[in-house]
């Protein structure tokens, strides 16, 4: 494993530990002010320092391909994706503090005007936004993979699991569409977008994981495997966040739940990690001494 | 100084002088030099595309899919380098460079065939 994937994953799991304890103290005690201070802390300076360590990577990435290469555009696109989600953090550290994915359900209420708040135009940003410039930069990605012949065609478990993604996203517009009647906030339509953009992203991810099991097991497909990781786990996350809304995890579970998102950002980070890992593999000293006779 | 005399329609009407000599300096190169040439450019023709016309690899060309194989291995794994394989069987510089530009990079690439290339 890279050093740098080493180094994220160890951050990972160290601050996990941390927030095991903080858990632990709230299943004793009842109370959340440890799990509180925890997510709104230490949480947002995970979220904070993970972002902008993948942007810093993905820019990297970016510099490696001239202006001609199609990849270029998706990294581009994926610098993007991850500077939209630490202005997104920053924005909805600074408004309130919340958690930072935030409470969407309650704040995606109608409201008139632009945004509802500084914390929701934090929201569309780390959201919606963010998730549009990596739909983009996968789709090349996708392309890419197509030209040679990477992209195998679904299968069944594929078909079923698109099935069920889009069933969800319709029914999530079927429940949105009647509140346009209210007169909603433009921040409030665009946070509706969410869960369609989601669906996308899972699609593309299902794709570009056909083309990842075609490669095998190396840097470049890790890297691309990690996206499909972070994409996979940010969609459990927003199961879970619906899941709550509808009572249907006990408490102690659903706080559980919110530790899932910081995973998603590890593996986000990591996936820039591995690209650089494999350029660095053709600048290795010991690749010429590989099979010298 | 007269800083706008290049300006001057006299310049734009000036002929080029002839190269002192004449045309003693464009003397055919000696047959050595270019038998050397054709050489080393078959060389590293028969290094680039393993799929050439001769049936039989070099050592050479066995050091170059060695060196590719591995890096291939190492930067997206195994499942690709049986898509890549020429007739020969072997991977070449020709067959690989295109995905590893497009997954790499144009620099990386050329770098990744500079190392690829060393000591032969």
């Amino acid at each position: 494993m890279p050093r740098l994937v080493r180094l994220i994953w160890t951050l990972l799991a160290l601050h996990l530990a941390l927030g095991m304890i903080a858990y632990v103290h709230h299943l004793v005690t009842g109370q959340y002010v440890v799990l509180g201070w925890y997510f709104s802390a230490l949480g947002t300076l995970f979220f904070l320092v993970m972002t902008a360590a993948e942007c810093c990577l993905a820019i990297m990435c970016r510099s490696w391909f001239d202006s001609d290469e199609p990849m270029r555009l998706a990294w581009g696109m994926i610098a993007c994706a991850a500077l939209a989600r630490f202005a997104g953090t920053i924005l909805r550290a600074i408004s309130d503090g919340h958690l930072p994915w935030g409470n969407w359900h309650q704040l995606s209420q109608p409201f008139g005007g632009l945004f509802v708040s500084l914390s929701q135009l934090g929201l569309v940003i780390g959201g919606p936004l963010s998730m549009a410039f990596l739909a983009v930069g996968l789709g090349r990605v996708l392309s890419i993979q197509r030209k040679f012949h990477l992209v195998e065609s679904l299968t069944r478990g594929d078909q079923a699991l698109l099935f069920l993604v889009l069933a969800f996203s319709f029914s999530q517009l079927a429940i949105n569409l009647p509140l346009l009647g209210q007169h909603p906030s433009l921040g409030t339509m665009l946070l509706w977008l969410s869960d369609p953009l989601l669906s996308l992203l899972l699609i593309e991810a299902i794709l570009v994981r056909r083309s990842v099991v075609r490669m095998g097991q190396g840097l470049v497909a890790k890297c691309w495997g990690m996206y499909v990781l972070a994409i996979v786990i940010t969609s459990a996350g927003d199961g879970a966040i619906w899941a709550s809304n509808l009572n249907l995890l006990p408490e102690s579970v659903t706080a559980l739940t919110w530790y899932i998102w910081f995973v998603a950002a590890a593996a986000f980070t990591s996936a820039p990690a591995f690209q650089l890992a494999a350029v660095a593999l053709t600048r290795e000293d010991g690749v010429h001494l590989l099979g010298k006779r | 100084m007269n800083l706008l005399g290049k300006w001057h329609p006299r310049f734009w009407k000036r002929t080029p002088r002839a190269a002192p000599g004449g045309d003693e300096h464009l003397e055919a190169a000696p047959a050595s030099g270019l038998d050397d040439l054709e050489m080393r450019l078959n060389h590293w023709s028969h290094l680039w595309n393993v799929d050439s016309e001769s049936a039989t690899r070099t050592e050479a060309q066995q050091v170059v899919a060695e060196r590719l194989a591995h890096l291939m291995d190492r930067c997206f794994g195994r499942h690709v380098q049986s898509s890549l394989r020429g007739k020969s069987g072997q991977i070449s510089l020709a067959s690989s460079t295109p995905i590893f530009t497009a997954f790499l990079g144009r620099r990386a690439t050329r770098e990744l065939s500079r190392r690829v290339l060393q000591d032969i």
